[in-house]
């Protein structure tokens, strides 16, 4: 079950990434375009919107799962690492309220949009897309969050969820 | 109103507290912002106008177009990371002054400017360049306490030559120009490097023993390794050639500097499969922690704002009868305490909104509002530069130690304060002279 979810979190993570990639390209192509000739691509604007948009939703599980979330310890380093146990618990409680608030609000805005049959100026895209694309990454990151409480609380070693965190550049987070 | 009968003021401090209270004891700073936010944003209004406002805060938020230069330039930083492009520009550097006593540590500084332009966070090139030049200056006999600090404070050169995150943010929050604050950003980051490299050459002066010399290189390899800089140089001349020849907006350059930095790591033969995965599960951390402070922060913000405590506490700072730069120095130096405890992306969302309008309603140097705006960024940004080094809790210290076991924290922190003299001086000379941050930006965009 936990590696069930560390690995939807990780391909959806790499997705994240990708998305980005796939921006970054379809932005290249289009100032081409318009360099060669004067002619961007169109509704490139409303693409690298909902692209980036769409690209962040997937990411956040990861970020959450892999503790990337900043805090502040300045306060508790000399903390037991039990109430620092309980700590991290609570402050995965507070993250799975906010992700789980963002996340069934954002799917009533779907809805709400939906129903108004907005759409986005240039390529007349369905605007309610962009809602309903964001509230799927925001419930992961909700359920990888309340697994984490739990985990906290039952003092239960984290290397279940996380994986070997292994000591290379790639771990250091920007 | 709610039967409590709170005043606004009352709701708006009574928030805030919340919110230190949440930080100090580990909840993660987007929740500590939110939650307290959402709970102030439902006293100030109702139920019903919280759940309204949380529908689309996070849609309003994720398609903000000029936002979208973050995944993009955390991206070019990470294929620059990854494709190993930080060897190529220590290798040129320490071609070239590596023979002189200290040398390699400047070469680290140089290498880490060049670095610092195509990488946009601080901690990253520390990383990178701490991978290439301790090995190197261990190799040499230079002692722990000077390339450790030398190799931590080189990699605030990534926030402070841009492209820079921390100064995106900046812009977003104050609605000011990315590419205005970049070039604002341009002289003082240079400035800050040949200081670093000065302090360095000071350092050895006084005390000969802590770095030795290297043998000189003939001419003709100290060309070749020249060369190896070409990929970094093109990319940053077509990501700011770009940008400032108005062909493209600031998200298309940092859009065009990723695809150009995997090309290059590519040719580089250093991009594997494995090189891009790690780049992009690296890029959606970060970008992911970013973007939930800024919801959090917008929660917190929305709230303050129906709380009208940002403009009660312009109108306080102006009804003080003290100069502005003395404000100006006051707020600074607050943000340099806040720094030594504080992730410096969370500083900036969580006290801009509330300190800005009042310097913006300061008068200095007859300074216009766009001006105003730019110039203190850059002084902000360069006090987040002194948070990521200064004890107790400097980011790049711990990413250098991590790498470098085998140096103690405490030297390393011994090391770093000649930096932050440097430091200091120059924000004073910022504070000073405004033309150092101003005069490039009128130079460019002045048509």
């Amino acid at each position: 079950m936990k590696a069930l979810l560390r690995s939807i979190s990780l391909f959806a993570a790499v997705a994240g990434g990708l998305i980005a990639l796939a921006v970054g390209l379809l932005t290249v192509y289009s100032v081409t375009q318009r360099a060669i000739i004067t002619k961007p691509l169109a509704g490139d604007i409303e693409l690298v919107q909902f692209g980036i948009a769409l690209s962040i939703s997937l990411c956040i599980a990861w970020c959450q799962l892999h503790g990337s979330n900043i805090i502040v310890d300045f306060f508790t380093q000399k903390a037991a690492p039990k109430t620092n146990r309980w700590l991290d618990g609570t402050g995965c409680v507070f993250m799975a309220l906010m992700y789980g608030l963002l996340s069934v609000r954002t799917l009533y805005g779907a809805i709400a949009v939906h129903g108004a049959h907005e759409t986005s100026p240039t390529l007349d895209l369905p605007m309610w897309w962009t809602y309903a694309c964001l509230a799927p990454g925001l419930a992961l990151a909700c359920v990888v969050a309340l697994t984490q409480a739990w985990m906290h609380f039952s003092q239960e070693d984290m290397i279940s969820l996380t994986g070997i965190v292994s000591d290379d550049l790639s771990e250091i987070k920007l | 109103m709610t039967s409590l009968a709170m005043t606004p003021t009352t709701i708006g401090l009574l928030m805030f507290a919340g919110m230190l209270v949440l930080m100090a004891i580990r909840i993660p700073i987007a929740a500590a912002m939110f939650v307290p936010g959402a709970l102030g944003y439902w006293a100030m209004t109702n139920h019903s106008a919280l759940l309204n406002v949380l529908k689309g805060s996070s849609v309003a938020r994720l398609t903000i177009y000029d936002l979208s230069v973050i995944p993009l330039f955390l991206l070019m930083g990470q294929f620059a990371t990854q494709g190993g492009l930080s060897r190529a520009l220590f290798n040129a550097a320490a071609a070239f002054v590596g023979h002189v006593r200290g040398g390699l540590a400047m070469a680290s500084i140089f290498a880490a400017g060049a670095f610092g332009a195509v990488c946009g966070s601080s901690v990253a090139t520390a990383a990178t360049i701490t991978q290439v030049a301790y090995p190197e200056m261990k190799r040499l006999g230079y002692k722990g306490r000077l390339s450790t600090a030398t190799l931590a404070t080189s990699g605030t050169l990534g926030i402070l030559i841009p492209p820079s995150v921390p100064l995106v943010v900046y812009a977003i929050l104050t609605e000011q120009s990315i590419g205005k604050l970049f070039a604002a950003a341009m002289i003082p980051g240079i400035l800050a490097m040949l200081g670093y490299v000065a302090v360095v050459a000071l350092i050895c002066k006084l005390k000969p023993d802590l770095a030795p010399a290297a043998m000189p290189l003939a001419w003709s390899k100290r060309w070749t390794a020249l060369l190896g800089v070409w990929p970094i140089m093109t990319i940053f001349v077509a990501v700011f050639g770009g940008i400032y020849g108005g062909i493209f907006s600031p998200t298309e350059g940092a859009a065009v500097g990723a695809v150009l930095t995997l090309a290059a790591a590519v040719m580089n033969r250093e991009m594997s499969w494995s090189a891009l995965w790690k780049s992009c599960t690296a890029t959606a951390e970060t970008s992911a922690m970013v973007f939930l402070i800024f919801l959090g922060a917008d929660m917190m913000n929305a709230a303050l704002a129906i709380t009208q405590m940002p403009a009660a506490v312009a109108e306080w700072v102006t009804g003080l009868h003290v100069s502005s730069i003395f404000i100006i120095a006051a707020i600074l130096a607050m943000y340099i305490l806040l720094g030594c405890v504080m992730d410096e992306l969370s500083m900036l969302l969580l006290t801009i909104p509330v300190i800005f309008p009042a310097v913006m309603s300061l008068e200095i140097y007859g300074l216009g509002p766009e001006m105003k705006a730019i110039w203190f960024g850059i002084l902000v940004l360069m006090t987040v530069g002194i948070g990521m080094i200064a004890p107790p809790v400097g980011l790049n210290v711990y990413v250098v130690n991590n790498l470098a076991k085998d140096v103690p924290m405490n030297e390393t922190y011994k090391g770093v304060f000649p930096f932050l003299a440097w430091d200091l001086i120059r924000v004073g000379l910022m504070l000073a002279f405004p033309i150092l941050s101003l005069g490039l930006v009128k130079l460019l965009f002045t048509r």
